[in-house]
């Protein structure tokens, strides 16, 4: 086992960002960590990688308990490093950059030159070598971070969100080298993201993490809004002033919502059959998932809708294309 | 006008000339600003480098005491050193009143808040990610600090080229502690000075030109270090 994580918290404040019960990582494989912005993903990462300390919990990594003191962390690093999700390079040349981490481990000076031609070559930034880092663009930036970080040999690497400043030309190049230090050369993988795509595509295992608690599924079309009453005595949820979505709560005043995607209807906007609770919107993105289909709709704001392959053959959406929406009230939960 | 052109042109014939006792002044001034900025640079850029490092009790307040430092008048820190270091002080055995010596303990005072200070604000402001890439790339706390110091090296090297200037063009420390004595504890400040007590307004103004000129080649070469290491 690579990780095991027991009654893991980390506080700030007043704020427990972090709270995992239980978790268990094994070596050898990708995983995904998937989650909105704030749900503790890059805190879960440096606790992760030793940067960061828990504030209560257990951590065993390769059948070592982690006690965090200096002295122990720093050996620890030695075989965990992370790539930040704005990575920052030192003020020299890319080739330093890439030697720094070799030259703390002490390596020879011929061997630390063949091994900074090797990962600069793996993540195609051989010609930039001798450039200035501090001249790089974002996409070469992360790259040469990411050489940095497999120069060391570690047997962990870990990315915060390794695509999310880049291009699509970067971000191909970026997932082929996280796929391949996988294959290659064996080494863990924990990546962050928000994409659930890529998060599919490149991990053997997602892990959810939503408000710093693991979840059984991630939770989509997460919105704020403020709870009211129709004329009829019925609780709607008015999110951004523009699209009232029916619920069944209890709660008054502002909440944060969230809506199943599998759970909403679709149907083309002169259908009137479905009755309940409809909402009017344009077909802006259809997206190939496998057993799934899924469709972003803009109904005032954007709704990601996620159909059954079967079903979607029987009535196809185009792009571009009106179409009704039903709400059915269990699709809207109040977080 | 008249008077700064005069000046300047016999700035020139002084330089010129390499008259023995200017070169003297020159020397003394460059030897104990250099060696009182070395000094200070020596304990303030680590104490800069700590105190913005370390999270400890009472920061905040050292902080803002090194700041009010700044404002420290020379003629106070001459007083007070000379308490120390006069026949009645407890250092008086060491006979080190009127000597460069006693100027350079005098300079350290003055400007050891300011190489402080200026370390402290260039460290605190270099990107935090500095450090955690230093630390996740495996580097001990030691060559994390080194990263960090050598991302905050143009701030530091400002901190440096203050506080020599600060130190070469102050007059108070050098004229009560080293006593203005010709050859050995005549600064051109101290120089400066005493050619206005005497009138001699021209050759006052023509030290003060060569003050400036140094100041101007000690920067030039800060300079030319910072461009080169920029690279």
């Amino acid at each position: 086992m690579l990780f095991e994580i027991k009654n893991l918290t980390k506080v700030y404040g007043n704020r427990k960002v972090l709270d995992i019960p239980e978790l268990r990582l094994e070596k050898g494989k990708v995983y995904g960590l998937l989650g909105p912005n704030g749900s503790g993903k890059t805190t879960l990462l440096e606790i992760l990688s030793f940067l960061l300390p828990p504030t209560t919990g257990e951590i065993v990594y390769d059948a070592r308990t982690v006690d965090f003191s200096e002295a122990f962390l720093q050996g620890l690093r030695r075989e965990v490093v992370m790539v930040e999700q704005h990575p920052i390079l030192f003020t020299t040349s890319v080739y330093k950059n890439v030697e720094f981490g070799l030259k703390v481990r002490k390596e020879p000076k011929a061997r630390r030159k063949r091994m900074i031609h090797e990962v600069l070559d793996l993540v195609g930034m051989r010609e930039f070598a001798e450039a200035s880092a501090h001249k790089l663009s974002g996409g070469e930036t992360q790259r040469v971070a990411i050489a940095r970080a497999l120069a060391c040999s570690p047997k962990v690497i870990l990315f915060d969100e390794p695509t999310s400043n880049v291009d699509i030309e970067n971000q191909i190049a970026i997932e082929g080298i996280l796929r391949d230090i996988n294959i290659q050369k064996g080494i863990s993988v924990i990546f962050t993201t928000h994409n659930r795509i890529q998060a599919t595509k490149l991990s053997d295992r997602i892990i959810f993490l939503f408000n710093g608690k693991p979840a059984s599924s991630i939770y989509e079309n997460i919105f704020s809004g403020s709870i009211s009453t129709d004329g009829n005595g019925n609780k709607y949820c008015l999110i951004h002033n523009k699209v009232r979505l029916a619920v069944r709560t209890d709660k008054t005043g502002y909440v944060k919502i969230s809506v199943d995607p599998k759970m909403i209807k679709v149907f083309p906007a002169q259908d009137s059959s479905a009755g309940g609770h409809k909402l009017v919107g344009r077909v802006m993105q259809l997206t190939d998932e496998g057993d799934h289909v899924r469709a972003l709709i803009d109904i005032g704001i954007p709704i990601s809708v996620l159909l059954g392959r079967e079903k979607y053959k029987q009535a196809p959406i185009l792009t571009g294309e009106r179409v009704e929406l039903f709400f059915p009230l269990e699709s809207v939960e109040i977080m | 006008m008249n008077l700064l052109i005069d000046s300047f042109i016999s700035a020139i014939l002084l330089l010129k000339s390499l008259d023995a006792e200017v070169c003297a002044i020159v020397l003394v001034s460059l030897k104990v600003s250099s060696s009182s900025t070395l000094i200070a640079s020596l304990i303030g850029i680590p104490a800069g480098f700590a105190i913005a490092f370390k999270e400890f009790r009472g920061k905040r307040i050292t902080i803002t005491i090194l700041n009010t430092l700044l404002a420290l008048p020379t003629v106070v820190i001459g007083l007070f050193v000379y308490a120390f270091i006069s026949r009645r002080g407890i250092f008086g055995p060491l006979d080190l009143l009127y000597t460069q010596k006693a100027i350079i303990i005098g300079q350290v005072i003055l400007i050891i808040p300011i190489v402080t200070t200026f370390t402290i604000a260039a460290i605190s402001r270099i990107d935090d990610r500095y450090r955690k890439s230093a630390m996740t790339l495996g580097a001990t706390t030691l060559q994390t600090a080194g990263v960090v110091f050598r991302e905050a090296r143009f701030g530091i090297m400002a901190a440096v080229i203050a506080s020599f200037g600060r130190v070469i063009a102050e007059v108070g420390i050098s004229m009560m502690l080293g006593g203005n004595a010709k050859g050995f504890t005549r600064t051109m400040t101290t120089a400066m000075a005493l050619e206005y007590d005497k009138g001699e307004f021209v050759l006052a103004v023509a030290l003060g030109v060569i003050l400036l000129m140094i100041s101007f080649t000690v920067n030039l070469f800060f300079n030319y270090l910072q461009g080169r290491a920029r690279v």
